[in-house]
Formats: structure tokens, sequence, C-alpha cells
């Protein structure tokens, strides 16, 4: 199965990766999501502007046969919104880490502390 | 987990690194490596299913053909020798016990094949009306395997394997046949709309046929891709569109119910029964359909659910089927699915989503 955990990023227990550049976080699915999911076939993202509670849902991805709910990794502002997944989901399953849901302005720095690192992330998958 | 069934596959599918799951009591496997592959495979050249978890009765004697047009709502008594016919298995109140795939192997050999999930349900009601007929009845399901060979190329690759019986086996022929691997039930039928065969068989000689599929290079396809197949040519399944709580008559297959015959078990009800609720097929063209959504009319009221959904691989848009209030049916065939907080605008479909291609 696979299962590629890039060494540069964080990781949630829901299989979301974020890239933390200062107060802006890029947000995605991983590896090991896509690989479960199987076939994505839609993805639902937030308005730019949306205030995110952390761990609130900010949008749904679907696979043919299944239903997910994204969660905000941290609390903050939805800065953009990758539409382009819209007419091409299935990015999501070919390059997992290129293929950004939203960025999130950061609220509360000392939140980002409770991200997993890649280590912890690789034991959430066992 | 422990006491979940194994169909005698299994080890083969573990082995091609299948997603399992569980299914009517057995570890299926739901996807070997993807839904979109899988299903395509079927609609433009050939995929095989394990099927073995769904049930095989035999009804054998004088009456068989008798017993087994009694219990269906269609006719399987006008059938030919040699023929297959789809049907309902309906209670006296006209409720649904199953739906079901009646083979007349001989005038006195009757295969009946099952939901998996419907098997002991199913077997007492035919034990229950047995012993009113001259014929023997017994429930085989444990030693049967079942292959659905689906696909366009289905006949060629059965005339390779030397499994073919005749030209003359079209849609929904069945007959017994001696093929290299040993004696098998063959069956032009199947759940994709394409054409295709079912094979039933002992352990090992399912096992073979399994294994030369492969040779063949016959994609295998898992539970995920047969429901998105079904679904894309409109056929119901039994806990979704069919239950124990609706007749057929609400369900879209009041072609399955012939009221001229002399008697089956449902008629009389049947015969003044207002139907409850009305079968639709809809599509949305952003968001996919999912069982339980609401269905509305054009003024946002609720008139219906969604029964059974997924996104569609050959057509690429979200499709399914719902069952919508008789009464409430809008004339303006105007209809709204509730997909989370949006109401989106549905097509309603008067034909399949897909035509397949059976012949």
């Amino acid at each position: 199965m696979a299962n590629e955990i890039p060494s540069n990023l964080k990781y949630t227990k829901d299989h979301e990766w974020a890239l933390i550049e200062g107060d802006v976080v890029t947000v995605g699915i991983t590896d090991f999501a896509q690989s479960q999911l199987g076939d994505i076939v839609f993805v639902e993202l937030p308005e730019v502007g949306t205030q995110l509670d952390s761990g609130a849902t900010f949008g749904v991805i679907e696979s043919i046969k299944s239903v997910s709910d994204l969660y905000a990794p941290i609390a903050g502002e939805v800065l953009a919104a990758n539409n382009d997944l819209e007419g091409e989901p299935e990015k999501c399953n070919e390059a997992p880490y290129e293929s950004w849901l939203i960025k999130i302005k950061c609220s509360q720095e000392t939140e980002l502390e409770g991200l997993l690192s890649p280590d912890d992330y690789e034991k959430v998958c066992e | 987990m422990d006491n979940i069934k194994k169909t005698s596959l299994h080890e083969v599918h573990l082995s091609l690194g299948a997603k399992m799951a569980p299914f009517a009591g057995y570890d299926m496997p739901l996807q070997y490596t993807s839904v979109k592959d899988e299903s395509k495979a079927v609609r433009d050249s050939a995929g095989v299913f394990d099927v073995s978890h769904m049930g095989e009765f035999f009804a054998e004697g004088e009456d068989a053909v008798k017993f087994v047009d009694y219990l269906l709502t269609n006719d399987f008594a006008k059938a030919e020798v040699g023929k297959a016919v789809y049907s309902p298995l309906c209670r006296e109140d006209a409720t649904i016990i199953d739906d079901l795939i009646a083979y007349k192997l001989s005038d006195k050999k009757v295969l009946i094949c099952v939901n998996a999930s419907n098997i002991e349900k199913d077997y007492s009601w035919f034990e229950k009306h047995a012993p009113q007929f001259d014929c023997k009845l017994s429930n085989q399901s444990e030693d049967f395997s079942l292959l659905a060979l689906q696909g366009p190329k289905s006949e060629e690759i059965l005339r390779a394997l030397e499994i073919f019986p005749s030209e003359d086996f079209t849609y929904y022929s069945a007959r017994e046949v001696q093929s290299p691997v040993g004696p098998l039930i063959l069956a032009r039928t199947g759940y994709t709309g394409e054409d295709g065969f079912e094979i039933f068989g002992d352990h090992d000689a399912i096992g073979t046929v399994w294994s030369q599929l492969m040779e063949k290079e016959v994609v295998p396809c898992g539970l995920a891709a047969r429901d998105v197949l079904r679904l894309e040519v409109g056929y119901p399944l039994y806990g979704h569109e069919l239950s124990d709580d609706w007749t057929p008559f609400d369900a879209g297959l009041k072609w399955t119910v012939k009221m001229d015959k002399e008697s089956f078990i449902g008629k009389e009800f049947l015969s003044t029964y207002k139907p409850k609720y009305r079968l639709a097929k809809l599509s949305l063209e952003k968001g996919i359909p999912r069982e339980g959504y609401e269905v509305l009319n054009s003024k946002g009221e609720k008139i219906g659910w969604v029964t059974s959904g997924t996104m569609s691989v050959a057509t690429g848009k979200g499709i399914g089927l719902a069952l919508v209030e008789k009464e409430k049916f809008p004339e303006d065939k105007l209809f709204k699915i509730k997909v989370r907080a949006n109401e989106l605008d549905a097509n309603y479909h008067t034909k399949a989503f897909v035509a397949g291609g059976h012949k």
C-alpha cells in the first residue's frame, strides 16, 4: 500500500498534511488517505474568507463509493482554495502532496505545535 | 471478524492485494486496483467477479417448475427449458422477500440463485411451501462457487476455454455443461448490463476457471465496481430499492409481475393494490447522490429519498435511484436532491443512465 510521508510536512490523525510557511498553513490529504479512499471523483472546498475552528469540517472529498469530511488542522481564515481540483479531483490520487486543498492563515500559532511529525504520523498509519 | 465466511477464492483475492470488506457475512473483495479501471474493463472488454457468496437452491421433481412458478411473480412456467427468469419473491401481502434468478435446467430441475444476505429467509420460505408440491428442495449454497464473467469479450473468452456451449446460447440461456474443468452450470446472465455469463460449479472447478480467466487477462473486479455497473443500467439491489416493506409495484418492477398467471403468492393482494412509491432515475451535474439523501420537488418539499447513488464511471456524472411517494410524484419532472446543505437540481431519466450491450 502506498504510503509516502515527506519529511518537510506536518500531519494530522485524520490523514491530512500541513505545510507551514510563517503563519500560512497549506493543507492536503496524505498518500495513505488517497490510497484508502480509492478513485477520488469530487472535492468540495470552502469559500475564501471562511473562518474555521480547529477540527471543524471545511469540506468534503468523495471517492466513487464513499464520502469523507475534511477537517481543519488548525483554526484560522481560509486564504485560498484550490478550485482547480473541481475539474480534476483525480489529482488527489495521482499527486497527493502537490494537490493542496486550502491555505489557512493561522490564528493561534501555538496550535502548530500540536501537529504530528512524520515519524508520529507513520505510527498513525500502522 | 471470527465468524466471517470466506469464499473458496478468498486466498486468491488476498494475494492479488484486494481491498476486502464484510458483505452479507462474507469477507469479499471490494476492489483490486481501482473501481474506475474495473468498471471500464467490463464495459470495454471483460471482467470477472467472485460472487460465490450468493445462494443456490435446487428444486427437483415432477412439480419443480410448478412449485417455483407459484412462488415467483414472473412467469416461470412459460419459460422454455434452458432459459432463466428474473423475478421478485413475494409474500401474500406482496412485500418483497428477495429478487432472484430461476434457471430452468430441465422440466424437472430448477436452480434458484438468491442474494447472499437473504439465503436463510428465502430458504425457509421455499421450504414452507414445498410440501404442497411433488418436488425435492435443497440448499446447496455451500457446495457451489460462482463467477460472473461480464463484458463484450466474454463469449470469445469462453470459446477459447472450450466452455461456450453452442450458437443458440443466447441472452438468459442456462444449461448444465460438461467442460474441460468438469461439470458446470452456465447462464448468459449478469448484473452489469453487458453481455456475460454466470458460471456455477464446485469449488475446484471454479478455482480452475478463475486461473484460466486470469491467463486470458480478464480483469478481476470487486463489489464496488459491480455496484457502479448495476446502477448505471438502473438495476435494483435488495436492501436499497427492494425491501420487506414494499412491493414490486413500488420499485419499478411491474414488468416482473405477470397478473395473467393463474396463481402466484401475492397475486390477490396486488390485484387491488395502489402503489405507495415510484422509482426515479436521477442524475446531478455536480455532486453525487448518496443513499439516504432527500429528494425534493421544485418547491423544495421532501417527496422521497435516494435508495442508491454513486459516481458513474461511464458518464462522469453522479447518478442515483430514488423512491418517490407516488402521490407527490411531480408532473413537471423537476426534482432536486439535497446534498448536505445544498438543494441541487437533478435530471430525470426515463431510460437507463448507460445502455449496456447485452445480447
